[in-house]
């Protein structure tokens, strides 16, 4: 069944004052300064110290990365980031606080985050004691001495301009990751594999998820988008404060945020699920391509059970990419990131990526290929196709991309996120279909992120537990699509 | 992450035709869909990424300026893949002559300019500030250079920046827009 979808105009009517912007070679005789955007008052603490049991749920086994090592320090597990951010469009300053409650996985004198040289810590703390500390690079290096398995509370305020930094991938649709400062001030984010030091302090690697509340203020009428449910929206002095709580542990490469003059729609999934869309005022007929939501949700829910989370949001940006942000889509505003297809990739993705994700970079293949051929299942019924004779056509260049960027869970730190992640994963999926046919195949599909809930997972761990439920041991066969430098034979 | 958009040999023939008969939507998508094959050849010549991807953007812009060239018998890709390789020996062939000292008595005895080997020809004598910056920026915040340049000394069409460089379009403005926040402080005579 088709929703209607109930145009709620939740912001006021102000035009946005983006004022063009000069050229470097006429240069304005000098801006006026606005206002600085300060952060309001913070919230109560959504968990009780570092000994709540309910931060037990963002526990992970974080490891050190064997594709981008630079990034995260496998000594940190987060468990739950508290970020009160203050965002001024004009200034183009961000300003944090934050609260970080970890477990330190090893006995050391130092805890190490990610967090971009632009931003600078001030007042950095350990359960509450100043402590000293170092910004190297992208590093803070807390100095401090830590126990393996003991909790602590970290915090630290910060302020600076975000700069993106450059991704390491030759797609056409990105080049860059994390906070990116549109020229009226707005402002978005995308961050996969890495690039969330770009707006706080973070262990920023797939293997460690964690808790968060997010609180954002703008000045009016920038409304701030995050992940999770929106639980609190506050307007004085001209700022607008939203507070997000996102209630399932996430990786950093799964968050999310944006700033803009954005207006929001509301709906909801025949199971129940609330849906939001922000969509920006100037584009806001974009909400209507949108519409079709519930219904690819629905698809997708008939194969793989109940979604997995509580609430579900869809953010339109002005990159040129979609990306599962855990709860809060994020989608460029391109024919291609808003078609449905893209929507079906990025809510499959909140099973297989989200739910469970890969804990090394080495294996987006295991968030991709799934992902694809769960959008190669919807596009055939889609448009009249064998999902055979789609498979065909994909095996038709899928040797070429493998060629081009490496093999799926081998390939060249240079080309991450290339269609070798993709297409050839999916195909290796539609393979061990036919191997072992349609009952077992969907019943596995369905139980892997079920049995494996807000973890993280290995490519030893997955092919295994693949073998097991199947009962023979796969492990050439994972090997072979996954690792060989040419695409196995199709049956 | 969603798939990159899937283009096969037949789609980015039919691209090619529509950019050779002027469609220039066609041609912009056409460039996006073959950059990652234009890098890959410009790596295999060039094996520094910075090189190679300078390369690229040259092969790119070849590619376009010459798509009339392609005759539509064979693939595009196959003389797609002949411009690029062309291409990438004759950036190498620059950089490399590039790389001897310049001779101080042509700078006029002042500061040794290094110029940037892409755009010198442009801007060297007009604005040595600028370039100065531009080098600054290079080292710091290289992903900005081209697209500022681009926009505000040649004085190109978002768009065409886009195309030319690569990128998404929301990216190359976030980056002029970066870079000029970055260049301005180094401008002579600019306390902005």
């Amino acid at each position: 069944m088709r929703h209607l979808l109930l145009a709620v105009p939740v912001l006021s009517l102000a035009a946005c004052s983006g004022a063009a912007e000069a050229p470097l070679l006429e240069r304005p005789a000098g801006a006026e300064a606005p206002g600085p955007v300060a952060l309001v008052a913070e919230a109560a603490a959504a968990y009780d110290g570092v000994a709540d049991p309910a931060l037990d749920v963002a526990l992970s086994e974080p490891v050190e990365d064997s594709v981008y090592p630079r990034v995260g320090d496998p000594g940190v597990d987060a468990l739950h980031y508290d970020l009160d951010l203050a965002w001024d469009p004009d200034a183009e300053v961000l300003t944090g606080r934050q609260t970080l409650l970890l477990r330190s996985t090893e006995d050391d004198d130092e805890l190490q985050l990610d967090l971009s040289p632009e931003l600078r810590p001030d007042d950095v703390r350990v359960d509450g004691e100043e402590v000293t500390w170092r910004h190297e690079g992208k590093d803070l290096v807390v100095v401090t001495d830590v126990v393996a398995d003991e909790r602590y509370e970290l915090s630290l305020d910060y302020a600076g301009t975000p700069l993106p930094v450059p991704a390491p991938t030759t797609r056409g649709d990105f080049a860059t990751n994390g906070w990116t400062t549109m020229p009226d001030g707005s402002t978005w984010t995308m961050q996969e594999p890495h690039g969330a030091y770009t707006w706080y302090a973070v262990n920023d690697h797939p293997s460690d998820k964690a808790l968060y509340d997010i609180s954002v203020t703008v000045p009016e009428p920038f409304t701030g988008i995050a992940n999770g449910e929106l639980v609190d929206t506050t307007e004085a002095d001209g700022l607008r404060t939203t507070t997000w709580h996102l209630a399932e542990p996430a990786a950093s490469y799964l968050m999310t945020i944006a700033t803009g003059d954005y207006v929001l729609s509301e709906d909801e999934s025949a199971s129940g699920v609330p849906i939001q869309y922000w969509v920006p005022r100037e584009r806001q007929r974009l909400a209507r391509t949108l519409a079709p939501t519930p219904e690819a949700l629905a698809w997708l829910e008939e194969i793989l059970g109940p979604y997995p989370f509580d609430t579900l949001g869809i953010l339109l940006v002005d990159s040129e990419s979609g990306m599962e942000t855990q709860t809060m889509i994020t989608l460029g505003m391109t024919d291609y990131t808003t078609s449905q297809a893209v929507v079906v990739h990025e809510l499959a993705h909140h099973w297989w990526g989200d739910e469970v994700g890969p804990s090394d970079w080495r294996d987006m293949w295991m968030n991709e290929g799934m992902a694809m051929y769960l959008q190669g299942m919807w596009q055939a019924e889609e448009d009249g196709y064998t999902v055979d004779e789609l498979m065909d056509y994909w095996a038709s260049f899928e040797d070429e991309e493998r060629a081009a960027a490496g093999p799926p869970a081998a390939y060249d730190p240079a080309t991450f996120g290339e269609s070798n992640v993709y297409y050839g994963p999916a195909l290796m999926w539609h393979e061990l279909r036919r191997d072992i046919g349609d009952e077992l195949f969907l019943e596995l599909v369905r139980a892997w992120p079920a049995e494996h809930s807000n973890t993280t997972s290995s490519y030893d761990e997955i092919t295994a537990w693949f073998s097991e439920r199947v009962g023979r041991d796969l492990s050439g066969f994972f090997d072979a699509w996954l690792l060989g430098e040419t695409t196995p034979p199709r049956g | 992450m969603g798939a990159p958009q899937a283009y096969d040999a037949d789609e980015i023939d039919d691209l090619a035709r529509r950019a050779q008969d002027g469609d220039r939507p066609a041609l912009e998508e056409l460039l996006g869909a073959i950059r990652p094959r234009a890098l890959n050849v410009c790596r295999g010549v060039l094996p520094h990424s910075a090189d190679a991807e300078d390369a690229c953007q040259e092969a790119l812009i070849n590619i376009a300026g010459k798509i009339d060239g392609w005759g539509r018998r064979g693939r595009f890709t196959t003389w797609m893949h002949a411009v690029a390789v062309n291409s990438a020996r004759s950036t190498y062939r620059r950089l490399k002559n590039q790389a001897v000292p310049a001779d101080p008595q042509e700078t006029g005895g002042g500061s040794l300019e290094r110029p940037d080997p892409r755009t010198t020809s442009v801007i060297a004598g007009t604005r040595l500030d600028l370039l100065e910056a531009m080098e600054t920026l290079e080292r710091e915040h290289p992903q900005v250079v081209e697209p500022l340049l681009l926009r505000d000394v040649y004085g190109l069409p978002y768009e065409e920046i886009a195309q030319l460089v690569g990128a998404p379009l929301g990216t190359i403005k976030a980056q002029i827009h970066t870079g000029r926040k970055l260049a301005r402080p180094l401008l002579r005579g600019d306390d902005a």
